[in-house]
């Protein structure tokens, strides 16, 4: 198995501009390690986002890419500890531990009724680090209602006095990323945040990731759905076992996948979209239509 | 009578609880729909469409709130396990997630041998196992393990051969492969559009997701808030959407295509 | 949840209920010939219990009429405010049952408060620790050992250390705030370690949750955190606090007498032993009312601290405490090893014969030394163990083949798991001391009768999860009928946890039955039964401590096992310490029951 470490100071693929100087990037991570009872979860891992940047982090379920997205949120389960580096925007943080209000990096998960206070209107938890930067509670208001238009609801005055049982799956979602913009996070840590949805509600919470990233923000999207990946993110890490596999810039990862896992990946992603049912249907029983 | 599986004016609403009615819930109006052997129809809407509904109303698991649904010309309504046996055996079911509605304490043997005692089916019942895993190409020397001792596309045909086992006319299949990782997708869709054509089973295919609806579906129902918006052979539905709900579907599948946002991909 | 089943639990809580007014009410009935004997000894010694005579006083009882006559004039009379008349003193007992409820209630007042301090100092490590983001060990085996001593051990011990060694406080009566400290600590010192036990459990699994780390990346002050973390784990503990208050009733009867203080319990227990019945049916129907009371507060508070949230059903169930480490094994090893080697030295000897001088000391040939009637005080409290953990195996039992029948329907049983999760055993125990007379076998019944409600709501939340499994959800489709559901998925699927849990239960259940022992509601002289013992000795407790020792230290033994048992029994088995004599923490089981109900 060929190991990749990524590193931006070596690939001139994605670092073009090689003699500029770099501002920090919006994540760096170094030699980051999970380990459980003595027992390796996640390999030394080395890779970094830039500021802009969409960097999707693929893997079949038990590969590691999730623990290693709540380390970097701190949020990591009983019994698992980190070690190695993490930086936001040049800041070192403690692999595996939250700092509180240091707006540098968001999750949303899979799960957002979770995510959320069940006992405390979403308004309310919007107005949380709103308030915790000096705006009164109008304004707060008023700007929690920004963040949620921004995020993609349309009407964000119904939503605020809602509860989390009062909302669907995908509003919940949009509302953990307005949550994420009003704590003005440079980095959004997304763990299969459309995994759980519906393809419809999917498209609507893959547009919203997508006007995150329009404010130079940084995502690191953590999924096994290749075509929702290459929707987003301008560049791909691949994960098996706890190891980064692969790692290139999207386009090229589709065109040409290197690992067995990557090409399965994009062999079924390419295999069952409209193009190909559309063969099959020329070829289908349309006597059954009527 | 020709022979079909009807759902006719179908309606369900919740009975209403007052203050705590709140939890937005699914209800169905005027539905009707037909299934006849040899053909697959795919039942495709969001979350919240009514599509579990229907399923439950149509395996006679809850009763609508009007409307009836008849086998052959025969209405089928819930009961005593007793009472439907007739139905069970003409009409079968795959659930979502079907490998886990395998019980893990049970062999692939017992699993298969359940719906054939139950449903009182005649004929020799290890014999009729070893067909049903033949079809769904399981070698019968897994007959003896347990799930946990198969893997996962394994247990998927076993839950699919349970199914056949009784050698049932029609096949409710509720989102059968949203839980599969893609690759696996792909095969468990070929096998059942394989008992369509070569088979001769009716199948309702009911999924979020027009794509897999257009894999394998000659037919194409669209539900949205409880009714059905779009009814029609399924590359007509696709080309030219005439609902809202519809064309939010069919956006939503291109949206999530490969060469709709990566053009330079090499298919 | 669809109405029907809303409404079948209102059903079967009002069932319950009226249940028990009915059975207080025909009390009179059910404890059949005795009655009029009663009122011949006390009050008409002078005549022969002739036939003539008892039939005189079974027609002035209403003993002719049977039962539902009996019952309706009974209430006829209750509603119009008349409680009865003794039928050892011939005087209405409603004023009687007024003052001891007072001198009760005041007394429960000193228990809380006492109970909230201790509750606090074990919460508020909890709260640090989440603040700190510390995943801090659930609260230790010996300290939820301390805080589980049934209150007529405490009590004992209590009077012993600070009324007779250290001389601070009285040791009887009821004359002053200074007399309320010793019995308000006894009553407080288990409740308080309960409810901050549960309380610290709640906050942790609080702290737990996932939205805390989105409230934390938010930047949410401690404050605010603690503010919405406690609001978050209040509500799961409160019906269990509730529980725990109403168990303090059963804990009063054995506190009060142990200080004779003239409360409501020592007036039960005099009434039950007496077989005074309208005297017991007045004050069961005071201590029904308190029950109903606190019921209806805590769940008052619950619903304003949960809000709107509760129609949506959103609350995550918390993950189960991580426990069954080998380290905590150590304890409950220990303990039964101690214990085992007790009884095992104890069998061989003789419990019976008074072979010793009166109250000798402990002596290498007599370990534990003697009694007042100069009896082998470890023979008594080996044989003692087998009489008292033999009955305890056959309780649990019958418990276990109760809690399974009925767990399996919790819908319908919602009502009387309730009633009988509250019922503290003591209370059993008197109502059925009056009816049959004190005895093991009355004993046994009145445990068993209380203690089956744990395990059927293990067995309806296990039933329920096995329902939930999407293998038992298909079966009617592949034809499999209701029955076959039950009896060839479900209970195949809950007996092994819920054997388990049972077996985990029997120290408590053996700490119930001593209980009654100890009042005197169980088995009589010469058995050598563990609470009798203690009962026996606590009279001669300042000259001769050993006779309180021996049988105290056998009890605690049982307590530190039942303790950690339950610890180490990991997910099976509730967090929470397992029953004991006032009080009967329901399983986390039990809080999704009713968290299902409420919805």
């Amino acid at each position: 198995m060929r190991m990749i470490i990524v590193s931006m100071r070596t690939d001139p693929k994605v670092l073009p501009r090689n003699d500029v100087p770099m501002p920090a990037p919006a994540l760096s991570v170094k030699n980051f390690a999970l380990t459980h009872a003595g027992r390796p979860l996640v390999h030394p891992l080395t890779f970094s986002i830039q500021a802009g940047e969409g960097v999707a982090l693929l893997g079949a379920s038990g590969s590691g890419k999730s623990l290693t997205a709540s380390a970097l949120t701190g949020t990591l389960p009983d019994g698992i500890t980190a070690s190695g580096e993490v930086s936001f925007c040049g800041e070192s943080a403690a692999p595996g531990r939250t700092a509180a209000g240091t707006g540098n990096a968001a999750l949303i998960r899979q799960d957002p009724q979770t995510s959320l206070n069940p006992l405390v209107p979403v308004g309310k938890q919007l107005l949380i680090p709103l308030r915790r930067s000096g705006l009164n509670r109008a304004d707060a208001r008023i700007q929690a209602a920004r963040f949620l238009v921004q995020a993609g609801i349309a009407d964000p005055t119904a939503i605020l006095f809602r509860y989390t049982g009062e909302l669907s799956g995908g509003q919940l979602q949009r509302v953990c990323i307005a949550l994420a913009l009003a704590c003005g996070s440079r980095t959004l840590v997304a763990d299969e945040p459309t995994t759980a949805l519906d393809a419809v509600t999917q498209a609507k919470v893959l547009a919203t990731l997508r006007t995150w990233g329009a404010e130079g923000r940084s995502l690191l999207f953590i999924t096994h759905d290749l075509p929702a990946a290459a929707s987003l993110c301008s560049r791909a890490l691949v994960m098996e076992g706890g190891r980064i596999v692969e790692e290139a810039p999207m386009a090229e990862l589709l065109r040409n996948p290197r690992h067995p896992y990557t090409r399965r990946l994009v062999e079924a992603a390419t295999g069952a979209p409209m193009l190909a049912a559309r063969a099959l249907l020329a070829t289908a029983d349309t006597a059954a239509a009527a | 009578m020709t022979a079909a599986l009807t759902a006719h004016g179908i309606s369900f609403a919740h009975p209403s609880r007052g203050f705590r009615h709140r939890q937005p819930t699914e209800t169905l109006a005027n539905v009707s729909l037909s299934l006849t052997p040899g053909t697959s129809t795919a039942l495709v809407g969001s979350s919240g469409s009514g599509k579990s509904t229907l399923v439950r109303i149509l395996l006679a698991l809850a009763n609508p709130s009007a409307g009836t649904v008849m086998l052959d010309g025969r209405t089928v309504s819930p009961g005593p396990a007793r009472a439907l046996r007739w139905y069970r055996r003409a009409v079968q079911y795959i659930p979502q997630n079907p490998a886990g509605s395998l019980d893990p304490r049970m062999t692939v043997s017992q699993l298969l041998m359940e719906p054939l005692r139950q449903l009182r089916v005649e004929g020799n019942h290890r014999s009729l196992i070893g067909e049903a895993l033949d079809r769904v190409e399981v070698p019968a020397t897994l007959m003896g393990r347990r799930p946990g001792e198969l893997s996962g596309g394994q247990n998927q045909r076993v839950a699919i051969a349970r199914a056949l086992v009784v050698s049932p006319s029609y096949l409710l299949a509720d989102e059968p492969v949203s839980g599969l990782d893609l690759p696996l997708r792909d095969t468990v869709l070929s096998l059942l559009d394989g008992l369509v054509r070569e088979e001769g089973l009716g199948m309702l295919l009911v999924t979020h997701d027009l794509a897999t609806a257009a894999r394998i579906c000659g037919t194409t129902a669209v539900l949205a808030k409880g009714s059905i918006v779009e009814h029609g052979p399924t590359d007509q539905v696709l080309e030219n959407p005439a609902s809202p709900a519809a064309v939010e579907l069919v956006k939503a599948s291109a949206g999530l295509q490969l060469q709709g946002t990566v053009p330079a991909v090499a298919l | 949840m669809p109405t029907p089943a809303f409404l079948k639990v209102a059903a079967s809580r009002i069932a319950a209920l009226l249940g028990l007014v009915v059975l207080i009410g025909i009390m009179p009935w059910l404890s059949g010939r005795g009655a009029e004997y009663t009122i011949l000894r006390a009050r008409y010694s002078d005549r022969e219990p002739t036939p003539e005579t008892l039939a005189a006083i079974r027609a002035e009882l209403g003993l002719e009429h049977g039962p539902l006559a009996m019952l309706g004039s009974w209430l006829q009379r209750v509603v119009t405010g008349d409680l009865g008349t003794s039928w050892i003193s011939n005087t209405p007992v409603a004023p009687g049952v007024v003052a001891a409820l007072s001198v009760s209630v005041t007394l429960m007042g000193f228990a809380l408060a006492a109970a909230s301090i201790i509750a606090l100092l074990i919460g508020v490590p909890a709260v640090v620790d989440g603040l700190r983001q510390r995943r801090g060990p659930a609260s230790g085996a010996l300290s939820a050992a301390l805080t589980s001593l049934p209150e007529f051990l405490l009590a004992a011990m209590l009077l012993v250390v600070g009324a007779i060694w250290l001389r601070w406080f009285p040791p009887f009566g009821w004359k002053g705030p200074e007399y309320s400290v010793l019995p308000a600590l006894a009553l407080g010192i288990p409740a308080g370690g309960l409810m901050g036990l549960l309380l610290s459990d709640a906050v942790r699994a609080g702290f737990g949750e996932k939205w805390v780390a989105t409230w934390r990346l938010a930047g949410a002050q401690p404050g605010q955190l603690t503010r919405a973390v406690l609001r978050r784990a209040l509500p799961s503990v409160l019906p269990q606090i509730g529980l725990v208050l109403i168990g303090l009733t059963g804990g009063a009867v054995a506190v009060e007498k142990v200080y004779a203080i003239p409360g409501l319990g020592r007036a039960l227990l005099g009434a039950a032993s007496a077989q005074d019945i309208p005297a017991l049916q007045a004050g069961m129907l005071a201590l029904l009312a308190l029950a109903l009371l606190v019921g209806t507060l805590t769940t008052a508070v619950r619903y304003v601290l949960i809000g709107p949230a509760i129609r949506f059903g959103t609350l995550p169930l918390p993950d189960p405490l991580q426990s069954g480490s080998r380290r905590r094994l150590a304890v409950p090893a220990v303990a039964s090893a101690s214990l085992l080697l007790m009884v095992m030295a104890g069998l061989v000897r003789d419990p019976f014969t008074s072979a010793h001088a009166r109250l000798a000391l402990p002596t290498w040939a007599l370990p534990f030394g003697a009694d007042a009637s100069g009896r082998d005080l470890l023979a008594r409290v080996g044989h003692g163990a087998v009489g008292t953990l033999g009955t305890a195996l056959v309780v649990v039992l019958v418990c276990l083949a109760v809690g399974i029948a009925v767990g399996l329907f919790p819908l319908a049983a919602t009502g009387p798991l309730e009633v009988a999760n509250a019922a503290p055993p003591i209370l059993a125990g008197l109502v059925v001391a009056a009816i049959t007379g004190p005895s093991a076998q009355g004993a046994a019944l009145a445990v068993a009768a209380v203690g089956w409600a744990p395990l059927a709501a293990h067995t309806a939340a296990l039933a329920q999860e096995a329902r939930a499994q999407s293998y038992v959800q298909i079966l009617p489709v592949l034809g499999v009928g209701r029955a076959r559901i039950m009896l060839r998925y479900i209970l195949p699927a809950v007996v092994r946890p819920l054997l388990r849990h049972a077996m985990l239960r029997l120290p408590g259940v053996a700490l119930a039955l001593a209980a009654l022992g100890f009042l005197g509601l169980g088995p009589q002289q010469p058995s050598p039964e563990w609470g009798l013992i203690l009962a026996e000795g606590i009279g001669y407790v300042e000259r001769a401590p050993w006779t309180v020792l021996a049988p105290a230290s056998a009890l605690v033994l049982a307590s530190v096992l039942a303790v950690s048992l339950a610890g180490a029994g990991g997910t099976a088995v509730p967090a929470s310490p397992p029953q004991n004599t006032g009080k009967l923490p329901t399983t986390p089981a039990g809080t999704g029951r009713q968290r299902a109900a409420v919805r």
